[in-house]
């Protein structure tokens, strides 16, 4: 039954408009910073080199494909989660505002089900989202602007990564990436779990990922406890794995925190979706 | 054999109490009515018994045994339709069965889909949208998801709101046609008390939480005092027939020359004889034994 239901939520979210807006606006944004690329990458690169010029001299191509994956990634995580939003906020309570809950409620499948149905479609969902985003920014920005070491600039100073340790470093990334958009995901159901139309879900996790981000920049020590333990502190964490010597304790720690976000924020789904008295 | 009994239920939404004692039961084979004023508490006691809502207090069983305990086997042999069937109008209304068909609890065959398509009259509209259908359309596509998986309990919770006279007798012949040709029992709340009237068998009628009364329809409407309607030509004469010789029957003028008049025994006989022969010109004499006198009476209470 419960795979049957799987099918069912992936089929819906399949046949819904919504589910392509955030696969649309992901192409879109993806090729806008490709044609800005294209069109002036070579003085986007400058400005980033310019202070290291006097003691380093760059040979070969900088602006290259996976430079500009990096760029792209960098850029894009930080908005995805609105658009798996868009979709995994409406799984529970869009279902409750169409009138639908009524008909899937009464039906033999447990509550239990329902609620890991959609999750399982919801975690499908990201992973296509996220797949595609690997996709856009890899290999379309390796066919157009070709391959080459990647320069990265942390707070270390400038880092050369050879082309040749790349291709796992991308792949793992991408996986942490998916891990933080995963908890995104399961956040806005559970949300979802709670409402009687998709808007509130969509905006209350837009907002608790800003106001834990702006909590995570403040250099307030009174907030210095709670900061391991926000998922968004979390969520870049897939920048890490570009870092050289590679911290293995941070990526571990982060994929823990963020599963334990989703483990928790899945109890409370199933917990406030079992007691829920459907009145619609 | 009782398929549905129902005691003492309660169910509270914080300090109100929207159900405090409603008990019945509904036997195999049954067309049961269902019936209550607005906020009676037909609706929570509806989705209790299709575990939307958990009751506060009281037992349901199914088939002999407790929903609560066996959910999914009992929602397996149940269909309903609470208030208005729902359905995900951006797909069809073949796609839309083939979902609730994959979590029915049986195998359904494509086949089967296409019959109960069929059956509800929707046939060649299964590959449109449900977004474009009519509400009757939306009722009848609710009907085939209910009897899709061939229940045992059909629960139709005011099937007929806001449905068109033609709508209205669209789905009350449905409902008779479960009943004569699949021998469904059939759970019915409905404010349309005429169409209960017709078609079920058996009754409860609940108010403010509790069950007002319970039974075979003709032997609760047997009990009641039998009314008429009679019109007739000359009014100050009837009126005065009436004052000579039946002066303990309540009579009311309704209109011009139509009466109301409340029976305590059955004297319609003689009473006809006395104003054809007063010369009242008697028009009309229609009996009024109607479940909606029984449900006015019995919820005034």
């Amino acid at each position: 039954m419960l795979l049957k239901n799987t099918y069912n939520e992936l089929l819906k979210i399949a046949t819904k408009i919504r589910s392509y807006i955030g696969i649309g606006a992901l192409t879109l944004l993806i090729f806008i910073v490709l044609f800005a690329m294209k069109a002036d990458g070579k003085s986007y690169v400058g400005f980033v080199t310019a202070s290291f010029e006097q003691t380093l001299s760059f040979n070969g191509k900088i602006l290259n494909g996976n430079l500009i994956a990096f760029i792209i990634m960098q850029m894009l995580i930080v908005h995805v989660p609105l658009l798996i939003a868009l979709v995994t906020g409406d799984l529970l309570s869009g279902e409750e505002a169409s009138g639908t809950i009524r008909m899937l409620a009464t039906k033999p499948i447990s509550r239990t089900g329902i609620v890991l149905s959609k999750w399982i479609a919801a975690t499908i969902y990201t992973f296509i989202m996220t797949l595609w985003l690997g996709f856009l920014s890899l290999f379309v920005a390796k066919w157009m602007f070709g391959t080459g070491d990647l320069i990265v600039l942390n707070s270390n100073g400038l880092l050369i990564l050879p082309e040749a340790d790349l291709a796992w470093r991308f792949g793992a990334s991408l996986l942490v990436a998916f891990l933080a958009l995963w908890t995104v995901a399961t956040l806005a159901m559970a949300f979802s779990a709670f409402a009687k139309n998709s808007v509130g879900p969509i905006v209350s996790t837009m907002s608790v990922i800003i106001l834990f981000t702006i909590i995570g920049t403040l250099d307030v020590s009174v907030f210095d406890s709670i900061k391991p333990f926000m998922f968004t502190t979390h969520m870049a964490a897939w920048r890490s794995l570009f870092d050289d010597p590679f911290p293995t304790g941070e990526i571990i720690e982060s994929v823990v925190i963020l599963t334990a976000h989703i483990a928790g924020l899945l109890l409370i789904t199933l917990v406030r979706f079992n007691k829920k008295d459907i009145t619609s | 054999m009782s398929l549905i009994e129902v005691q003492h239920l309660q169910k509270n939404f914080g300090a109100f109490q929207a159900v405090k004692d409603v008990s019945f039961h509904v036997n195999e084979g049954d067309v049961f009515g269902f019936l209550g004023p607005n906020g009676a508490g037909k609706s929570t006691t509806i989705r209790c018994l299709l575990s939307l809502i958990r009751p506060s207090g009281g037992t349901l069983n199914f088939f002999g045994k407790s929903l609560n305990e066996n959910r999914s086997e009992v929602l397996s042999r149940v269909g309903c339709i609470i208030e208005k069937p729902d359905f995900y109008k951006y797909l069809s209304a073949q796609r839309n069965l083939e979902i609730f068909a994959r979590i029915c609890g049986k195998d359904i065959a494509p086949r089967q889909i296409q019959e109960m398509l069929d059956f509800v009259g929707l046939n060649g509209r299964e590959k449109d949208k449900v977004s474009g259908f009519s509400h009757g359309m939306k009722q009848r596509l609710g009907i085939a998801q209910t009897l899709l998986h061939n229940p045992d309990i059909v629960i139709l919770d005011e099937p007929t709101t806001g449905l068109d006279p033609q709508g209205i007798i669209e789905v009350r012949n449905l409902i008779l046609r479960l009943r004569d040709e699949q021998k469904k029992t059939v759970l019915l709340s409905s404010h349309q008390l005429s169409e209960i009237e017709i078609i079920a068998n058996r009754m409860v009628i609940i108010n403010q939480g509790k069950t007002i009364v319970e039974g075979e329809v003709h032997e609760l409407l047997e009990k009641q005092s039998l009314n008429l309607e009679v019109t007739v030509e000359n009014a100050p004469k009837f009126e005065e027939t009436m004052q000579q010789h039946y002066p303990h029957l309540i009579t009311r003028l309704l209109y011009k020359s139509t009466y109301h008049i409340e029976m305590l025994e059955d004297v319609r006989l003689e009473m006809i004889q006395r104003m054809v022969e007063s010369g009242c010109g008697l028009k009309s004499v229609i009996p009024k034994r109607s479940l909606e006198d029984f449900f006015i009476k019995m919820t005034e209470k």
